[in-house]
Formats: structure tokens, C-alpha cells, sequence
């Protein structure tokens, strides 16, 4: 499904050039629970960004059901991105002045995947947040943002589903409720690629892969 | 999620932004209508003023003896009343309020007078304006000041003049000039009086150059002289000079407080957007990675200015309007009434020029927002 050629990013800063990956190439089929482990700097964000078409390599090449992301335009990059890959931040990234609902099809107005409330309105109801959709971030625990997050994620029935920290910023029965929902999203078919430090995490994946200062170790 | 919405939802989660902004745009608004609403105010105070001071051209038979003129005021030839009638049919000319007079100094009762026809006042096609002298009705006199002294006439008196019997309308108030030493009537009872039917001495008129560059009495005389070729043109240039350059001085002021107001006004529109993106900057990053292109992150910051604009161009009509109303009078004591009025038409003008203000001054933040690179952005957070 998703094959990666070589992978290095370098980053120009006032202190000099810094490589944040450097020679990365990995096959992931469909139907994987990744866990990307690493200590903080390892190069795990930069992958993932380089997996979302979001991040121009330095070299290298991605390869999406043998479609190489980079040789699209940029245009054609976010329709890809919109249709086949959701995002699960640390962060949660919610739009703060959206409720639970429109936060979550936010995702669909671009995909245009028809129904879309339909089933945001059933992915809120499986997720436990039936009850919510109607509140604003600021009234959500963090479960319930990153439970948000993951509705949205999965909205456009995504092929990809690229998690950075998921669980970074959640307690330990919340960090797994949400792992739950990943894994379920997997045993549907799904492929998840998740940057991660937890040792609970790594225990959902199906594969680990560990990096260090921007390589495969 | 339509971008409209997103507009609306934003604008009501950060009201505080919107309304500083909008505070932006109702400043510019309510300058521009209080600017040109008091300087079209100002355009008819300084030109009622001006009037005021009379008449500042004079068109006169070409036979006549400028240098005469010059010293008594009076031309000592005639010319046929129907010149008038063919100045004032003329469109696009550069004059107004005509003026036809028949005017010759005679003996009354014993005292040297000047006898003044007056002809009603008429004005070229389109250029239709309140006189600016009286009318004199025929069988009627208005009788200046000295006059009137010295020979104990009165209102209401009837005179002799030469053997036309005129009712005396008004005995006039003092001018200390001139027009103390007059007797005026209508002009077909001057035309009567001195036996000279159907003719005047002189047009008098007002020029309409007072913003035109070179020398105005060149452009006059070139005009006046295609329609009337048997006459000459005079003018008299402290008046026109002054009512010139008290029109000037009203368009200079605006015209160097206007670009102030308004860049001041832009900055300020465009600081708060800087803000707002600088604020927004996880929400575009995520955006830009849910796979919204330039186009519709765009959409969401100018739709924004464009309601700032929108509802500023109503505020600020608003309030430069009441402005206008508020201290107008104070400042435009002669025309308040005819100008104080809520101009329509810059209101239209508000609603297409204050949003487009508005999403200029927004224009770089907005390609700011765009550019940032959400891979960055996202990673940051």
C-alpha cells in the first residue's frame, strides 16, 4: 500500500543544516497497526508529515498505492490527502468556535463524500460522544476532544490513518479508549501509522518500527 | 462545513477582533460621508458667501468705452436685450445667474441718479439657481438709501420719473457705494423711461471657474466671444480670485486629511487581521491538512473582510450622517437647512467601497495565512 524510497529531509537553521531523516525505506501493507517509536527529534512527525503529502522530501520518493505523492501538483496533493488519509493529533487540533458535530465535518466539505452528517452523527454515537455533539471543544475533556478528533479522522472513510501522540496528552484508561478506536478502524481494514513514546501503545500495534536520529534502527 | 458559516460561527467566537475591526472601517466610513457631505456643505456656504459679494462678470457692447466703464461702473453704449436670451440658451458654458441691465445716470427732482433696469435673472439650461438679487416687478422702483434722504421718499410713495409713475416697493438700507444713488425698476420701465426699447447696457453674470488652472477671463471671453461676438468681457478679479480660493481651500484641507484618515484606518484593519491570523495559525494548519486549498482558506479571511466592511459601511454612514446633522449647523449657519440631509447615494457607495477597503487592507495577512506551510504549523503545536 504504501512503499517509502530513501527518505531524508534536511532543515536549513541559523545553526547549520540538521537532518531530521536521513535514508528511511519502508513498505507498510494494508491492514497494519504501525507504531513509529523514538525519542523526541528522532525524525517520527517528519515521517508522518512526508506520509500526509504535507512535507516535500529532500530526497526520496512516497508511493501510495503505487501513485508517488510528490509528483502531483499541490492541488491534487489536498484532494488526495482529503479522500484517502485522516489526521489524529496530541493536540486535537478542534476548531475552537465549531461544536463537536461541525468539527467533524469540517473533514467532509472537501472530500465531498456525500452524507456526511449521517455518518458523523453515527461515528459520535459509537465513539460515546452522542451526547456532545452539540458543545464546543472548550466544554470537552480531553478524551472527548481526542474522541472528536478520531470521528473526524475516520468521517471520509480514509484508507490512511496517520496519529501523532494520539495518547500524549490523556490518562491511562482514556489513552486506551482511544487506542480501542484505532484498532477497531484497523480491524476494519484500515492502516495506521502512529508516532508514538508509550509503551501501551506500542502494545496495539502489529509492528514497531524504532527510529533514531532520523534513521531505521 | 460551508465556508459561510465557518465565517459567521468565527466572527461571533472572536467578537472583540470583529468589532475593533468594524470600529476600523465605521472611522473611515464616517470621515468620507462627513467629508464629502460637509464639503459639498462648505462647496454651497463658500459660494452663497461668495454671491454675496456680488456679481463678477461683466459682458458689455464692444462699441463701448472700457475706460468709462472702469471709473463709473456704467457702459456708455448699448446693446440689443436679446443677448441675454441667447447666453442663456447655451449648454456646457462656464457661466451663470445672468444678469440683463439698462443703466444711465440722469437728473430727478434735482439730483444726478442713476437709473437701473433690471431684467429677471436667468440661468442656462440645467444651472436652474435661487437669483441673487431681487426682482423688480414692472410699475414698481426700489429707491436707494441716499435717495431716499435726501428727498424724503418713502415706501409706498409714488414718483415721477420722467413721466412713468412708479410705486416705491423699498427704500434700500445703506450700501456705501454706488447703489445708494440708484433708482431701480424693471427693465422694460428703464427701456421706457430713456426711450431705448429693447436695449441694455450690460450682462452681468458669475463665472463657474473657480477650480480651473490658467486664467479664467481667456477661457470666458473665447466663450462669450463665439456666442456674442459684438461684446467684450470683463472681469473683475478680486472677486473671483477670492470666491476661487476659498473653494480651493476648502478641497485642499479634505484632500490632505482624507488619505491620513484613511491609511491610518487601513493599518489598523490590517494590524487585527495579522492578529487574527497569528491566532488561527493551528486552524489553517489543519485546514491545510484536511486538504482545503489557497483558494477556500482564503475565502474564510476575506468573506471576513468583507463583513467588516459591509457592516462599517453602514455604521459609519450612520455616524458621519448624525455628525453631519449634530455639528453641521454650527459650522454652515447660511445654507444648514438645504444641505443637512442624508445623502443616499453615499451610502451605495459605502456598501461597494468600504468592503473592498476592508479586504485590501486584510489582503497581505490573508496571503500570509496561505503560505504558511501546515507541516510547520502542525508540527510547532
Amino acid at each position: 500500500m504504501l512503499i517509502l524510497q530513501d527518505l531524508a529531509k534536511t532543515y536549513r537553521t541559523r545553526a547549520g543544516e540538521v537532518k531530521a531523516l536521513d535514508g528511511v525505506s519502508l513498505r507498510i501493507d494494508q491492514g497494519e497497526f504501525i507504531a513509529v517509536c523514538g525519542p523526541s527529534g528522532s525524525g517520527k512527525t517528519t515521517l508522518l508529515m512526508m506520509i500526509a503529502a504535507m512535507l516535500r522530501p529532500s530526497r526520496g520518493t512516497v508511493q501510495f498505492e503505487d501513485r508517488d505523492l510528490y509528483q502531483m501538483t499541490g492541488a491534487a496533493r489536498a484532494k488526495f490527502r482529503a479522500r484517502n488519509i485522516g489526521f489524529v493529533f496530541q493536540m486535537f487540533h478542534l476548531v475552537p468556535y465549531l461544536n463537536v458535530l461541525e468539527n467533524v465535518l469540517l473533514a467532509g466539505a472537501v472530500a465531498r463524500s456525500g452524507d456526511g452528517r449521517a455518518r458523523a452523527e453515527e461515528s459520535l454515537q459509537r465513539l460515546g460522544l452522542g451526547h456532545r455533539i452539540g458543545h464546543r471543544p472548550s466544554e470537552l475533556s480531553a478524551g472527548e476532544k481526542q474522541r472528536t478528533a478520531i470521528a473526524r479522522a475516520l468521517l471520509n472513510r480514509p484508507k490512511l490513518i496517520l496519529a501523532d501522540e494520539p495518547t500524549g496528552n490523556l490518562d491511562s484508561q482514556n489513552a486506551e479508549g482511544v487506542l480501542r478506536h484505532l484498532q477497531s478502524f484497523q480491524r476494519d481494514g484500515g492502516t495506521i501509522i502512529m508516532a508514538t513514546h508509550g509503551l501501551a501503545a506500542q502494545g496495539f500495534a502489529t509492528r514497531t518500527i524504532d527510529l533514531r536520529e532520523g534513521r531505521l534502527a | 462545513m460551508l465556508i459561510i458559516r465557518m465565517i459567521f460561527k468565527e466572527i461571533w467566537h472572536r467578537k472583540v477582533n470583529f468589532l475593533l475591526a468594524v470600529l476600523a472601517a465605521t472611522t473611515a466610513v464616517a470621515f468620507l460621508v462627513a467629508f464629502f457631505t460637509a464639503s459639498k456643505a462648505s462647496e454651497r456656504e463658500t459660494a452663497r458667501l461668495m454671491l454675496s459679494m456680488g456679481y463678477n462678470l461683466h459682458v458689455i457692447a464692444k462699441d463701448a468705452d472700457v475706460g468709462v466703464f472702469l471709473m463709473t461702473g456704467l457702459a456708455d453704449k448699448t446693446m440689443p436685450e436679446a443677448y441675454v436670451g441667447k447666453l442663456a440658451a447655451q449648454n456646457s458654458i462656464s457661466y451663470n445667474h445672468l444678469l440683463a441691465t439698462l443703466e444711465r445716470k440722469m437728473k430727478w427732482r434735482g439730483v444726478e441718479v442713476i437709473l437701473t433696469g433690471l431684467a429677471p435673472e436667468v440661468c442656462p439650461p440645467g444651472q436652474q439657481k435661487q437669483a441673487m438679487t431681487f426682482r423688480v416687478e414692472p410699475g414698481t422702483a426700489y429707491v436707494g438709501h441716499h435717495i431716499a434722504e435726501v428727498l424724503a421718499v418713502q415706501k409706498g410713495d409714488t414718483v415721477d420719473v420722467n413721466g412713468k409713475a412708479l410705486r416705491v416697493e423699498r427704500c434700500l438700507a445703506e450700501a456705501g457705494g454706488l447703489d445708494d444713488m440708484r433708482i431701480q425698476c424693471s427693465l422694460r420701465d428703464a427701456q421706457e423711461i430713456l426711450g431705448l426699447p429693447g436695449r441694455i447696457t450690460q450682462i452681468k453674470a458669475v463665472d463657474c471657474l473657480c477650480f480651473e488652472k490658467g486664467d479664467p477671463v481667456t477661457t470666458l471671453r473665447k466663450e462669450i466671444g463665439s456666442i456674442l461676438p459684438e461684446t467684450q468681457v470683463l472681469q473683475v478679479k478680486s472677486l473671483a480670485n477670492a470666491r476661487a480660493k476659498q473653494r480651493q481651500m476648502i478641497r485642499n484641507v479634505f484632500a490632505v486629511m482624507l488619505p491620513f484618515v484613511i491609511m491610518a484606518c487601513g493599518v489598523w484593519i490590517g494590524v487585527l487581521a495579522i492578529m487574527n491570523v497569528r491566532d488561527r495559525r493551528p486552524e489553517i494548519g489543519l485546514l491545510r491538512a484536511l486538504g482545503y486549498d489557497t483558494v477556500q482558506v482564503m475565502l474564510l479571511f476575506l468573506g471576513k473582510a468583507l463583513l467588516v466592511g459591509l457592516f462599517g459601511a453602514a455604521a459609519g454612514f450612520l455616524l458621519g450622517t448624525e455628525l453631519g446633522l449634530r455639528f453641521g449647523p454650527r459650522v454652515f449657519e447660511i445654507t444648514a437647512q438645504a444641505m443637512l440631509r442624508p445623502e443616499s447615494s453615499l451610502f451605495v457607495l459605502a456598501c461597494i467601497l468600504a468592503p473592498l477597503f476592508a479586504m485590501a487592507a486584510s489582503l497581505v495577512p490573508t496571503v500570509i495565512a496561505v503560505t504558511y506551510d501546515p507541516a510547520t504549523t502542525l508540527r510547532e503545536e
